[in-house]
């Protein structure tokens, strides 16, 4: 227990001192490896996570997820999957609000980063809202929070990477954010729906759209739907692996990119290298916080924390609701991804013992981020809306997004009250 | 040619043609199986090299950028003095660690050399690649030293090109 508290104390003094948290990870981890084991031992150990994260197969899904993402936001299909949400529901009070949360659900799937997604979503679908008298604070609050939804309906790396540092299957994971993330969708609608039934002038309707219009909108976003039912499809019905799936999806997205003319060799070469950079990012913090789980492992702080419970005979539920609080204080402050790679080998062990199953445990721990995502003061989302609509004040998007943060932590008490919303559809599919 | 551009068009260009490649690979690889019923012989170990050198390659990109993820929430407190101080200590830090990290790979290296590994179908030789992942961790340790003492490389490398969404 000591070992490990001394570590997680240095981990955050080098953290709080600029050093990046892979280096500070990875070092804190080399020096109590070093300590408990020796310096061979030590060495070894860090020399085969270098080693092998470069060399294991199932993480180069992480990098043509990335890529599809990339050619995705590229190709631009966001207008067009708002105007379809748009003729849909936007005759409803708040439905462009409800457009803007489908079409950021949609869009976030395949693009698979919150900050992209809020990114787009804010250059496509304020203007339209602002057009129509909708208020700033409510018009924030909804990209904001449908940013942080495609993290959760697949494919997410976000779920790639707790099943690669858990060993918990990616495709189960897949199919287990599919219904929570419906939900979800689903919940920050009747939020919407619910601020401006109080509030009818936060987001008055628009004008009702006619089926050939529907229609007519609908033509424009098939190519997206077809790449989301071929990728999650074919991983779902085994016809693929994650793997594979993620570079038949990469390779549609620049089939799509090419086909809408958005691509010429200098923008390819940009997105192939921006995608490389995000990818070696990513893989540092993962390499770091390997080598800081393997000293966490050799310390006695995860069975000391089971010991703990079983002690005091704390219920498993009080447990995960403690978790899942500390989990949204500390994303209040850090980092997300960070956060969930640097607790995870603390945690989890601790989770599985109680008898939680695993994959319904990855999708708690998005909850928890998309909910850090939101967050004030440091929610990432919040801060993408707020640079893009510098007329906003930062109060106004505080006060946009707090509804949402209810509305997902309401989520994610269903989500721990009935495990099924996730466990389901792993099941049906028998995956 | 700046120095930004230099690595863009090096290590970036190379970075993005092994991606490619890794896409093309496994499309290939899929389409074959199902359609032709020929899969692509050692697609999965293209793909494995791939990743490893499109992982280290980059490395010292993201370094020069500045881009690996470091915390922030206390940098409303501190002053820009105190921010760039903090800064240069842990680019020693960065640089010590990575360089540590790049010779104990190399040392790998060299016995995945001695042995003479290679891949199972391919027998693509695994050396010049363990040898490339050591070379790159110390030239991204050695990017956060260029960081230190030429502090408008740091602009020059985010100013080069930025792709918007």
């Amino acid at each position: 227990m000591t070992e490990a508290s001394i570590g997680l104390l240095a981990m955050l003094i080098l953290a709080f001192a600029r050093v990046p948290l892979a280096i500070a990870m990875g070092l804190v981890g080399f020096a109590g490896l070093w300590w408990m084991r020796g310096l061979n031992p030590a060495l070894a150990s860090v020399t085969s996570t270098v080693y092998e994260a470069g060399f294991e197969y199932t993480l180069s899904v992480v990098p043509l997820f990335i890529l599809m993402g990339n050619f995705v936001t590229r190709a631009g299909m966001s207008r067009e999957l708002y105007r379809a949400a748009y003729t849909l529901v936007g005759h409803f009070r708040g439905g462009l609000g409800m457009a803007t949360v489908m079409a950021c659900a949609g869009f976030g799937s395949v693009c698979g980063s919150s900050i992209a997604t809020a990114a787009t979503m804010t250059k496509v679908a304020y203007p339209s809202m602002k057009d129509h008298g909708y208020s700033g604070q409510l018009a924030a609050g909804a990209i904001a929070a449908g940013g942080t939804l495609g993290i959760l309906i697949p494919p997410s790396t976000i779920l790639v990477i707790y099943g690669l540092v858990t060993e918990t299957s990616i495709g189960k994971l897949f199919a287990a954010g599919m219904l929570p993330g419906l939900l979800a969708v689903l919940m920050m609608c009747l939020t919407i729906s619910f601020i401006t039934w109080r509030d009818p002038s936060a987001g008055p309707a628009a004008e009702r759209s006619s089926w050939a219009k529907r229609f007519d909108a609908m033509k424009d976003v098939w190519a997206v739907a077809v790449l989301f039912v071929i990728v999650m499809g074919g991983i779902y019905g085994g016809v693929f692996t994650t793997t594979e799936g993620a570079g038949i999806g990469a390779f549609g997205a620049f089939i799509i990119a090419l086909l809408r003319q958005s691509l010429n060799v200098s923008v390819t070469l940009d997105i192939l290298v921006e995608s490389a950079r995000t990818t070696g990012m990513l893989f540092m913090i993962l390499v770091g916080a390997l080598v800081f789980a393997n000293f966490v492992n050799f310390t006695t702080l995860p069975s000391d924390l089971k010991n703990l419970v079983s002690t005091h005979n704390i219920s498993p539920v009080a447990v995960m609701i403690a978790i899942c609080a500390i989990y949204i204080v500390l994303g209040a402050a850090m980092e997300e991804l960070s956060m969930v790679l640097l607790t995870l080998p603390v945690f989890f062990p601790l989770v599985v013992s109680l008898g939680f199953d695993p994959v319904w445990f990855g999708i708690v721990i998005v909850l928890v981020v998309m909910i850090g995502l939101i967050s004030p003061p440091v929610g990432m989302n919040m801060f993408v809306v707020r640079n893009m609509l510098p007329e906003l004040s930062t109060a106004t998007i505080f006060k946009g997004v707090m509804p949402f943060v209810y509305t997902l932590v309401v989520v994610l008490a269903l989500l721990v009250a009935f495990p099924q919303i996730a466990l389901f559809l792993p099941q049906a599919l028998k995956l | 040619m700046t120095f930004a551009l230099l690595l863009q068009r090096t290590l970036g260009y190379f970075a993005a043609a092994v991606l490619f490649l890794m896409m093309i690979v496994t499309a290939v690889d899929v389409v074959g199986r199902y359609f032709f019923n020929k899969p692509l012989a050692g697609g999965f170990e293209i793909t494995e090299i791939g990743l490893a050198l499109l992982i280290y390659c980059a490395l010292p990109l993201v370094s020069a950028r500045r881009e690996h993820i470091v915390i922030d929430t206390f940098d409303v407190f501190m002053s820009q003095g105190v921010k760039t101080f903090l800064n240069r200590l842990a680019d020693v830090v960065c640089f010590i660690a990575l360089s540590g990290v790049g010779y104990i790979l190399f040392k790998r290296a060299v016995r995945v050399a001695e042995y003479g590994d290679t891949t199972n179908v391919l027998l693509l030789p695994l050396a010049p690649v363990v040898y490339t992942m050591s070379g790159m961790i110390v030239i991204a340790g050695l990017m956060h030293l260029v960081l230190i003492f030429i502090p408008h490389a740091e602009q020059a490398a985010l100013e080069s090109k930025e792709l918007t969404p």
